[in-house]
């Protein structure tokens, strides 16, 4: 049953609980059941603590008790306590630290608390991500107003890590609880998911130190990480690495471990069974004791809760071997069935990976009457899975008993600490120990002849018609599974109390129901054997002694190992960085002239070995990757191994960044940064020399030039432009030219030849023409303009078009909007132009009146004129709209219609 | 039995002139070998290596930058993010030593605050061409407060020890300031991580 849906109820709208955990609060004296809840807002996240009636099926099951936002300051650790016997696999615990608060929790063991965990983990890696961004929170006000906290939580010293005594009897207002107190531990143990965690829990709460022989022992007292995600497919190459050469690294060391089987026929504990389990001369390494039959009432059939549990557990904790201590690992059980796995003390820091399985094949082949509990954990280097299994009872039913078998052996599946590998079967383990009452009987013989070979002790004859053996030697079963030489006699049926056999009407036949298999290398059997003196049941209790062989780890070849292993990935690493290489990393662009078209190309080849992404990234506080002037096409793309890329470097001066270039205040020089993504950054190196023009140079600087413009020092037409920045109403023109000489040789050309010229200002120019305009223009060479009208025409609009100041300043473009209506307002406003200004003005003005006259010819009126020119001569320092557009062209037709009437 | 592959990812930062040999020196230390061939870094480059420290496994991932002037500005975008920089001069090369206040400087003005810093007198092999003084190293570093070795790629003199102790500075810092929550540690070196190759983008 899914959790969160109770909590979402109390929630508000765009809330979410994300994923929900029932867990214990570890409180001073005790602990109490919470339920936890990732609730996530707008990519803000926090963990609501609710108390809670039974398992929380609506919103009114749950009580907000605290509410912990995950911020900086939020952590989530977990710890193994040291004054707590540490069990290997058990519940996950938790410490959560947030402001100056700690609280703990322990989560049930399983692949949900580790989803839930790795779903905190990412909501905290959110929250550093956006550093320094911190979350605000604001939607958890309204909650911590309401939030009952009976007592609250207390901030405690991190130093004490436990939480200050509450009183349960506060939580008030939860309703009829008294009642509810009771009836959650019955519908707790009924739910379905993970019964025996639940079990579990009571083992921990209740004293397990006097059970269990042992108070020092920590497994691992630090803190440990919770594996990050991000990283995992180098974890799992190295995992995979060190699989491969796990030779090296390790050697085979025997340990014994002591297997016992006891069906109890429902009875309680009632003598020692030390002289079962610590029936060896030496004490074994491991002990994995298995029971069939625990408890044989309803009550345990339907909430899986049984008194016998502690009964059996303490009763095995006491008949242990008393030369050593022991660690309870893990106990397992599935209604009757129980199976308890000990280890030496010492031996418990090296066991890992537990987990624990169950599966029913009892009623409905689902039921937990009959069926199988499973252990599986990694000793040393050694995967080892223990079945305790109790199957199908009859005579008869043999080959339901191998139906059990088959379906326990398919349907006990194993949880992988990675979430992403498929879970492990038992027969995926290199050592599988297997025990229980498995039911086989004796067949074809009568019960007085069995009852007679049993005296001779020829247990020979009576093993040959053993149904186990018959079905085994027939492979219908416990396939490569072994068992060593029966030398006792049949464990089953006897009366109670007694050796004597079953007096009672069925007046069974006796059996070796209760048996112990193994399946594996290295595994050499010392002792096989009943233990008649135990009396409790109608079955004799069975062990035998393994020595096993397990792989253990050598520390320091392991080391070395390990070290190969990630210095090979570290190159692997380094080699799978992508890589490629440029055909050239300078560019160079010589001599490069106003709006002409250069391009150089740069080749990009992917050397390396994988696939890589390219891409020229901006530069910091540039706001694009490259200069204007510059582009690189493509300026992104992808490359496969051993591909190529042509990438265009274009270089173009347009009216724009001419002006800067032409007054020496920029240079053609730039830094690209070609950057591979996860990979290295080239740096390319652009540069080049820019010949000045008179395209883009001021109407003042160019009064200023006498001579072509290529043939002043740069240094001259610096000093100009900035001159022309700094003074623009100097009356300082003596030597100055009227109007650039430039505007007058494209314009005196073009009254002298182009004044009928059909179209003229219609028709576009030639591109190789304009740029032998513009040399010539620019380098006084030839004398005369070269070009056809039409060329030439084009290049005075060009001319006028990229004059960083326009021919009508800007400073003056508002108040030709304003009076634009009125003619005698707007020569005014030509009158108050600087100088050179107002020359070109009227210079340009009475060339388009003559052109004028000759409309006939050149087919130009006042419109077609003030539409191309007034673009040119006034232009807006922003965006021109239409208004504004036919404003100017009104204002500069005053200046056409003149003198025609 | 280990389970992660490394706890912390620790970004470090090869600078100095051009030709003291930064990248020989990561070459040395991530792939042990040395190439003599003079091939100019024009831009930055990165390789990883991991190392254990203090039973911590790190990943430390170093950038080679350029050392030629005309790419100074844009290679101190790339200090940001950074928690070591090895600064490197070239002990038969006067100008290359004269230049690390300049070095310093940016450091101060472009990386984190809190970055870790170690002076490298590379070339420390060629002894018969020596300019710089031993001692001059050590003065400007005790001066600056951080540490000083004289290295040399070639020979495999102090490459691995510069490093190891840089990483080891680190992790004390990194440790100090984290205390107890490891986790909180490897959060933020991974979004360090993701942060410089932000910067890249």
């Amino acid at each position: 049953m899914d959790q969160s849906v109770a909590i979402q109820e109390t929630l508000d709208d765009g809330e979410n609980c994300l994923i929900a955990v029932q867990c214990l609060l570890l409180l001073d004296n005790g602990t109490e059941s919470r339920l936890l809840g990732l609730v996530e807002h707008i990519k803000e996240h926090a963990l609501f603590m609710f108390m809670h009636r039974r398992m929380a099926i609506t919103g009114s099951d749950v009580t907000l008790q605290k509410i912990i936002p995950i911020s900086y300051d939020f952590s989530v650790v977990e710890v193994s306590s040291p004054e707590e016997l540490a069990v290997v696999g058990a519940d996950t615990r938790l410490r959560v630290t947030f402001l100056n608060e700690e609280i703990e929790f322990k989560l049930p063991f399983g692949s949900h608390t580790r989803l839930f965990l790795s779903e905190v983990n990412r909501a905290w890696c959110d929250v550093c991500e956006q550093y320094p961004k911190s979350p605000k929170f604001d939607w958890l006000t309204k909650y911590q107003k309401s939030a009952k906290e009976p007592g609250s939580l207390p901030s405690i010293a991190a130093s004490t890590g436990k939480i200050a005594k509450r009183e349960r009897s506060h939580s008030a207002d939860t309703r009829g609880h008294k009642e509810d107190k009771h009836t959650n531990s019955s519908t707790d143990k009924a739910r379905g998911e993970g019964a025996h965690e639940n079990s579990q829990e009571r083992v921990k709460g209740e004293g397990r130190n006097e059970l269990v022989r042992l108070s020092t022992h920590t497994v691992s007292n630090k803190a440990q990480m919770l594996t990050m995600p991000q990283f995992g497919l180098r974890d799992t190459l190295i995992k995979c690495e060190l699989l491969k050469n796990e030779d090296a690294y390790t050697y085979i060391e025997n340990f014994s471990f002591f297997l016992g089987t006891y069906n109890v026929n429902g009875q309680t504990p009632k003598e020692s069974l030390r002289s079962w389990l610590g029936c060896t001369p030496q004490p074994p390494d491991l002990y994995c004791i298995g029971f069939q039959e625990l408890d044989l009432s309803k009550e345990v059939f339907f909430f899986n809760d049984t008194p016998k549990e502690q009964e059996w557990m303490k009763a095995v904790s006491e008949g242990l071997h008393s030369d050593a201590k022991y660690a309870l690992v893990k106990l397992v059980r599935l209604v009757g069935i129980m199976l308890l796995f000990y280890v030496k003390k010492e031996h418990a820091e090296h066991i890992s990976d537990m987990e624990a399985e169950t599966v029913g094949t009892g009623i409905m082949g689902r039921m937990g009457n009959k069926g199988a509990v499973a252990v599986r954990f990694r000793f040393h280097n050694s995967d080892v899975c223990v079945v305790n299994a109790h199957l199908a009872a009859h005579v008869e039913e043999y080959e339901r008993r191998n139906q059990d078998y088959r379906d326990i052996c398919s349907r006990m599946l194993f949880r992988q600490l990675d979430p992403t590998l498929s879970p492990l079967t038992i027969m995926k383990h290199s050592i599988v120990l297997w025990l229980g009452d498995l039911n086989y009987r004796i067949s074809d013989l009568e019960v007085d002849h069995v009852k007679d070979l049993i005296m001779k002790k020829d247990f020979e004859t009576l093993h040959n018609h053993d149904q186990l053996k018959r079905q085994m030697d027939e492979e219908a079963v416990f396939v490569d599974f072994l068992e060593g030489e029966i030398e006792f006699q049949p464990t089953y049926k006897y009366d109670m109390g007694s050796d004597k056999w079953d007096t009672s009407e069925k007046c069974r036949v006796p059996a070796w129901c209760d048996r112990i298999l193994w399946k594996g290398k290295n595994i050499t059997q010392r002792h096989y054997r009943s233990h008649m003196t135990l009396r409790t049941s109608d079955h004799k209790p069975v062990s035998s002694l393994l020595e096993i062989g397990i792989k253990v780890v050598n520390e320091e070849s392991y080391k070395r190992t390990l070290e190969d292993i990630v210095r090979s990935l570290d190159k692997l690493e380094n080699e799978c960085i992508p890589s490629v290489c440029l055909s050239k990393s300078e560019f160079h662009f010589k001599d490069v002239k106003f709006m002409q078209h250069r391009a150089e190309t740069l080749t990009l080849h992917n050397d390396g070995q994988v696939p890589c992404k390219f891409e020229f990234i901006k530069k910091l506080d540039e706001p694009a990757y490259c200069k204007p002037w510059l582009t690189a096409n493509p300026s992104r793309g992808f490359l496969a191994q051993g591909d190529s890329v042509d990438i265009d470097l274009e270089l173009f001066v347009n009216r724009s960044t001419a002006p800067e270039l032409n007054s020496g205040q920029q240079q053609l020089e730039d830094i690209l940064i070609l950057h591979l993504e996860r990979g290295k950054d080239f740096f390319i190196s652009i540069s080049g020399s820019y010949l000045s023009s008179c395209f883009g140079s001021s109407i003042h600087t160019l009064c200023q030039l006498k001579e072509p413009i290529q043939d002043m020092p740069l240094e001259t037409i610096r000093e100009l432009s900035l001159m022309a920045t700094s003074e623009t109403n100097s009356p300082d023109t003596e030597k100055a030219l009227d109007i650039p000489k430039e505007l007058w040789m494209m314009v005196d050309h073009l009254y002298r030849n182009a004044s009928k010229q059909e179209d003229l200002f219609q028709q576009p120019g030639l591109r190789s023409e304009f740029e032998e305009i513009r040399d010539c223009l620019d380098t006084g060479m030839p004398d005369t303009l070269p070009g056809s009208n039409h060329s030439v025409a084009e290049a005075l609009l060009l001319f006028l078009d990229a004059l960083p100041e326009p021919v009508i300043p800007f400073s003056f473009y508002q108040q030709c909007l304003e009076c634009y209506f009125t003619s005698g307002q707007c020569k005014m406003i030509i009158s108050m132009l600087p100088q050179c200004h107002k020359n070109v003005f009227n210079y340009v003005t009475a060339f388009l009146r003559e052109l004028l006259k000759n409309s006939a010819h050149n087919r130009l009126d006042v419109n077609i004129l003030a539409t191309v020119f007034a673009a040119l001569l006034i232009r807006s320092p922003t965006k021109q709209d239409i208004m504004e557009k036919r404003k100017t062209q009104e204002f500069f037709q005053h200046f056409l219609v003149q003198e025609t009437h | 039995m280990a389970k992660k592959t490394y706890d912390l990812l620790f970004k470090l930062l090869l600078i100095g002139d051009s030709g003291v040999g930064k990248t020989c020196v990561l070459f040395r230390f991530s792939d042990d070998a040395f190439n003599t061939t003079f091939i100019s870094t024009i831009g930055i480059d990165f390789k990883i290596k991991t190392v254990e420290l203090q039973g911590k496994r790190i990943k430390l991932q170093i950038w080679d930058t350029a050392g030629q002037e005309r790419f100074h500005t844009i290679t101190t975008s790339y200090y940001r993010g950074a928690m070591g920089i090895l600064l490197v001069y070239d002990i038969t090369n006067a100008k290359s030593f004269e230049n690390i206040s300049k070095w310093l400087r940016n450091i101060e003005e472009h990386a984190n605050e809190d970055v870790e810093r170690m002076l490298l007198g590379n070339k420390c092999d060629m002894e018969d061409m020596r300019v710089v003084l031993k001692a001059k190293g050590e003065q400007i570093a005790s001066e600056h407060n951080i540490r000083f070795f004289e290295t040399s790629a070639k020979a495999n003199i102090n490459i691995e020890k510069a490093f190891l102790t840089l990483a080891e500075d680190i992790l004390r810092k990194v440790s100090h300031v984290y205390g107890k929550y490891s986790i909180l540690v490897y959060c933020i070196s991974s979004t360090v991580y993701k942060t410089c190759c932000g910067l890249m983008k």
